[in-house]
């Protein structure tokens, strides 16, 4: 059953949604185009710098706001005789006038048209790669293994002891880790891609942020972090995924860093009561050597721990050679 | 520190400061500075110029020491304040900013102004145990950060705008020791643009202050008498969306013959053609303010360009609902994360969103119930300063455990424009 919280943001959004529909219903042609134009150029004017996602689509609304290039010059003037001279002038040059603007007109429409045809294959080219694209990469793990307690914890403290940089644990959930690294003295924060996983701790002093966990690895300063712990984001996702994953945390540690893979075993993965998000993703959990041999060909030496039920292990990899 | 009972000496590097400044970065300086006063008790100063107009940088206030709030205020003269080369190489920077020389970007800066090397001296020279900067688009902060030793926060203040782009401002952001951001929206933006996602920070916003009114019907401050109203609140310019409002606007009545009125109230930067449905107030006190905004069918934020937006939130703790502008990425997540408000990306979104609206009064009960709810939960300021407090506290902690990174002081070239400001007179 619903809270009346949830049933509220329901309604709310089904009225974006009405929304939504109600302007593509009514479409181009509700308004003269040149109001429209104007309107769109006004709306544009101050747009955000570097949209991501709907650049393009503005871009494209300034570029059509900007086609048409009126002759007809405003020959309004504050002086008593000035609209009246400025009226001369206009008719006088006004045959020149047109047929420059005109030869514009046509080449900014050309341009103008150009730019929507490839707007159109760029479009379908998106949603190709979309529909072909591996799903989005999940969290997969098991309750008992992501909480205080959990057998690991206590290893990756203590591999982790004297780490100098912040430590980043992804996914972090509601920051039980980064709580127990921290308790140890260790600058820990955490990343969590889950709606509302980090929700409960908004208003605490803990640094656990919701965020894509490649984004965030990607925006880290090379060398920037003392160690990166990755539990439950690596089973989640596709292969590629998973080794642009791995390739971004050995880059985000600097020369003396640690990378920590907490991993289910294949037969955990297989078992009846494994977690539900192990029947949605694309690919099998690595056997331990495999990421022992991704990571060396990455420069980092890894050192495998089983759980001792056996059924989930950790990978702790230090660099070998210089950072490149 | 801050709630666990201790004190920290806490500095504010600022390029305008005062209740007459009107802008929405170093409003939230002074409110921070004056409720850690306040509410913890801690010793405040603020490092700032005699500028109250951040295009010209003028000095028009006293240089020297005052108090505001129980804060202690340094002014500064500025060496210089925006040149008139300025425009010529913004416009240039402009379309592609990212591809500009450190030494054009830092040339923007030092021509941007405000130039102040005797703010950044005594800012380095002082004995506070952490600096905090704000925003992060003038010469004292950029400077001023290169410059002090204590432990340095950077509230940036951050929208999607060109100078974002410049990389005079990579290493200020990436060589904080912490970041301070109004919303995740925020900090989106800035690890997006820059290489910052390691650096310590918080998602802290403001507070919103009680609602003051003066007990007067909004129709009778802004002479509509009984005519339902839209109200828009900030300073009425063009970069703001005014302009774009008022068009909006005007095609609405057009196509919509009615009593509905439009009310801009705040300070007016650009005109707004005159129009018989559409009333601008101009400054108003608090309290008349407070009655036109609570009278409010809808308030709308029509800025593309906003870190957090104060007057949203406003209008939420008057439980009146808000329509934003749908390109502002922080106005729009205080709208998804609240459910409070709507938005629209061109004029056929604006009017389909105000002809419901206007036609839907559960739907903006339910709107004004939910905003209300999110300013109530997360901008109130004892906990709002509460927790900034604290984290003061572990950025400071951070570098006596000597866990914060290690300082990275690329060197930056120099234009000259630094050179020394005339003596400060007692």
């Amino acid at each position: 059953m619903s809270t009346p919280d949830a049933a509220e943001l329901a309604y709310v959004e089904q009225v974006r949604r009405e929304i939504d529909d109600e302007v593509r219903r009514r479409g181009a042609g509700d308004l003269p185009p040149q109001v429209e134009r104007e309107l769109d150029e006004l709306f544009l004017r101050h747009a955000p710098h570097g949209r991501g996602g709907a650049g393009l689509a503005d871009m494209l609304r300034q570029v059509d706001a900007a086609v048409f290039i009126d002759p007809m010059v405003p020959i309004a003037s504050r002086r008593p005789a000035g609209a009246m001279v400025k009226r001369g002038l206009r008719s006088v040059n006004l045959w020149y006038q047109r047929w420059v603007t005109y030869q514009v007109s046509a080449f900014a429409t050309a341009v103008s048209r150009a730019l929507h045809v490839l707007d159109l294959q760029v479009s379908e080219l998106r949603r190709a790669a979309e529909d072909s694209a591996p799903p989005p990469a999940v969290v997969v793990e098991s309750p008992e293994l992501a909480r205080a307690g959990a057998w690991w914890a206590g290893p990756v403290g203590d591999e982790l002891a004297g780490t100098a940089g912040r430590v980043l644990h992804a996914a972090c959930g509601d920051g039980w880790l980064v709580q127990a690294l921290a308790a140890r003295g260790l600058d820990a924060y955490g990343v969590d891609p889950r709606p509302g996983a980090v929700r409960a701790h908004e208003l605490d002093t803990l640094d656990l942020r919701q965020e894509e966990v490649g984004a965030h690895l990607a925006a880290v300063e090379p060398g920037a972090l003392g160690a990166v712990v990755l539990s439950g984001v690596v089973d989640g996702a596709a292969h590629g995924e998973r080794l642009r994953l791995v390739e971004r945390a050995v880059r985000a540690v600097g020369a003396d860093g640690t990378v920590v893979l907490h991993s289910l075993g294949r037969a955990r993965f297989d078992a009846e009561d494994a977690p539900p998000e192990a029947d949605l993703v694309p690919a099998r959990p690595y056997r331990p050597a495999t990421w022992g041999a991704l990571l060396g060909d990455m420069g980092m030496a890894a050192e495998v721990r089983a759980a001792p039920s056996g059924g989930d292990y950790l990978v702790v990899a230090r660099r070998t050679a210089p950072a490149s | 520190m801050g709630d666990e009972g201790g004190s920290l000496r806490v500095a504010f590097v600022t390029p305008r400061f005062g209740p007459e400044v009107m802008g929405g970065a170093e409003a939230a300086a002074r409110q921070l500075a004056m409720h850690l006063v306040g509410e913890c008790g801690w010793p405040v100063e603020v490092f700032t110029t005699c500028a109250t107009d951040h295009i010209t940088w003028d000095d028009v206030l006293a240089p020297g020491d005052s108090t505001d709030h129980g804060v202690t205020v340094h002014r500064f003269r500025s060496a210089s304040g925006r040149r008139p080369e300025f425009y010529d190489l913004d416009a240039r920077l402009r379309p592609a900013p990212e591809q500009a020389t450190p030494e054009q970007a830092r040339r923007w800066l030092e021509l941007n102004g405000p130039v102040t090397p005797d703010l950044v001296d005594a800012v380095a020279a002082s004995d506070a145990e952490v600096v905090c900067f704000y925003p992060y688009l003038y010469y004292p902060t950029v400077v001023g950060m290169e410059r002090v030793g204590a432990p340095r926060v950077l509230h940036p203040a951050a929208h999607d705008e060109p100078a974002l782009y410049l990389p005079v401002f990579g290493p200020t952001f990436t060589g904080a020791d912490a970041l301070c951001y109004h919303t995740a929206a925020e900090r989106r933006l800035l690890e997006r643009v820059h290489p910052v996602a390691q650096v310590p920070q918080i998602v802290l916003g403001l507070g919103v202050a009680d609602v003051v009114r003066g007990g007067r019907r909004g129709g009778a401050v802004t002479g509509l008498g009984d005519r339902p109203y839209v109200v828009s609140v900030g300073r009425v310019d063009d970069h703001k969306g005014s302009s774009m409002l008022a068009a909006f606007f005007r095609t609405y009545k057009e196509r919509h013959p009615g009593p509905l009125a439009l009310v801009f109230v705040g300070p007016v930067a650009t005109t707004i053609p005159p129009h018989e449905d559409i009333v601008v107030t101009g400054v108003l006190d608090e309290a008349d303010k407070g009655d036109v905004v609570a009278d409010a069918v809808v308030s709308v934020s029509p800025s593309a360009l906003e870190s957090f937006s104060l007057v949203v939130l406003e209008a939420w703790a008057q439980s009146v609902p808000v329509v934003v502008n749908a390109t502002c990425d922080p106005t729009r997540e205080h709208c998804q994360r609240s459910g409070g408000g709507l938005w629209f990306g061109s004029y056929a979104e604006f009017e389909v969103v105000l002809e419901r609206l206007l036609a839907d009064p559960d739907l903006r009960a339910t709107l004004a119930r939910r905003g209300h709810a999110y300013v109530e939960r997360y901008y109130q300021w004892p906990e709002l300063i509460a927790r900034y407090a604290a984290f003061l506290g572990a950025v400071r902690a951070r570098a006596e455990a000597g866990t914060a990174p290690a300082r990275q002081k690329p060197p930056m070239p120099t234009t000259g424009l630094a050179r020394r400001s005339p003596p400060v007179e007692p």
